[in-house]
């Protein structure tokens, strides 16, 4: 099978993934109530692996919301704005958001979604990221709750893609080399 | 996640985790290997409540595949006879010559995964294919093929493993039937 045959190495196994999720799960579970009913928001595509795991863990009221977005162009980056394809299904005045995002790289895109949910007057938005890339932070993001710090590598699995590949293997791999230079 | 108290809405626990998880993984045992000579597959994911199945069924394929998703709302109670529904997010990419298998939580009326087979289709797809978790056979007015299910289920109000009431429940990792006086 060629899905695995491109990994070079195991970052962070199935195991421990689950359990550092599962920990996620009662972490959150210790700050919110069936009464605060917060609203996790999930940017697609990455994420939906991980708030599926997560999610089924929670024991307080909750609710689930996507949204879709797209990069203008490259023109834009630097700024992190993003068009937005696919918007929140409810508001989120007086709400309190989780953001549950798969990986923070960079952190435009992310400061943009956070200062774009903030302006619609929620009651807290905070932030739970699975993956944290540090060494390539430009801009500062605070993230509530972090799975793992990775380093600078092609990361792959639980989500995350190269080329919309590898999404479903069940750990995060670092991706060969030869796999992305070839097409690079 | 076994460990997760169950709501006091609950009636009964109609399918839980141990059975659900084994399910899933006989389906992607069997789509791996009808689709194990087929290149360009792509599972298109029915916002929001297929997210969690998809994040299953995705992880238990040993083939290579794309994923994407649709969302739906309805219009009015008026056209339910026809199932038009509104596509409020289109796929990312384009369908056509692919191998496209709709996967979807729920099968009631038919209706909507009717309407959707009928607007793919148009998009000339190499192939297309269902996969639904759960189908409730009593509540079907319509025929629609499903190529790979998960369980039949009677005609109850079920929620958890993606299904919802009003936005509840939707992350329970079993599916239980509602209490009747809660939706009353």
């Amino acid at each position: 099978m060629g899905l695995r045959d491109d990994v070079a190495r195991v970052l962070i196994p199935e195991d421990e993934l689950q359990a550092r999720v599962a920990e996620l799960g009662q972490e959150i579970n210790a700050l919110y109530t069936d009464g605060d009913r917060p609203l996790l928001v999930c940017v697609l595509k990455g994420a939906f692996i991980f708030l599926a795991d997560l999610t089924r863990h929670l024991e307080m009221r909750h609710e689930v919301d996507f949204m879709e977005i797209s990069s203008y162009g490259a023109g834009t980056e630097s700024t992190g704005v993003v068009r937005i394809l696919l918007d929140l299904e409810q508001s989120i005045e007086g709400r309190h958001v989780l953001i549950v995002e798969d990986i923070v790289d960079s952190g435009r895109t992310l400061a943009y979604m956070a200062r774009n949910l903030r302006t619609r007057g929620p009651a807290s938005l905070r932030i739970c990221a699975l993956l944290s890339k540090p060494s390539r932070r430009e801009v500062d993001v605070e993230l509530d709750w972090v799975g793992f710090e990775v380093p600078n590598e092609f990361v792959i699995g639980y989500g995350l893609d190269y080329a919309e590949e590898y999404r479903n293997l069940p750990f995060i791999g670092v991706l060969k080399e030869n796999v992305y230079a070839m097409s690079g | 996640m076994g460990n997760r108290k169950i709501p006091a809405e609950i009636e009964q626990v109609l399918l839980d985790e141990t059975a659900i998880q084994a399910r899933v993984r006989q389906l992607g045992a069997r789509i791996s290997a009808d689709y194990a000579e087929i290149d360009d597959l792509v599972l298109v994911g029915v916002l929001k409540g297929a997210f969690i199945f998809l994040s299953d069924l995705a992880r238990s394929l040993t083939i290579p595949h794309e994923v994407d998703f649709i969302a739906l709302s309805s219009y009015n109670k008026g056209v339910v006879s026809t199932g038009a529904v509104r596509l409020i997010m289109d796929t990312r990419s384009s369908v056509t010559g692919r191998n496209v298998l709709i996967v979807e939580d729920i099968l009631d009326t038919g209706y909507t995964l009717d309407y959707l087979i009928r607007i793919f289709q148009a998009r000339n797809p190499a192939s297309l294919r269902t996969c639904v978790f759960v189908s409730k056979p009593d509540r079907h007015q319509v025929e629609v093929p499903i190529d790979y299910l998960g369980f039949e289920v009677p005609d109850e109000w079920l929620v958890g493993y993606g299904l919802d009431y009003a936005d509840r429940f939707r992350t329970l990792p079993y599916i239980g039937v509602l209490k009747q006086e809660v939706y009353e």
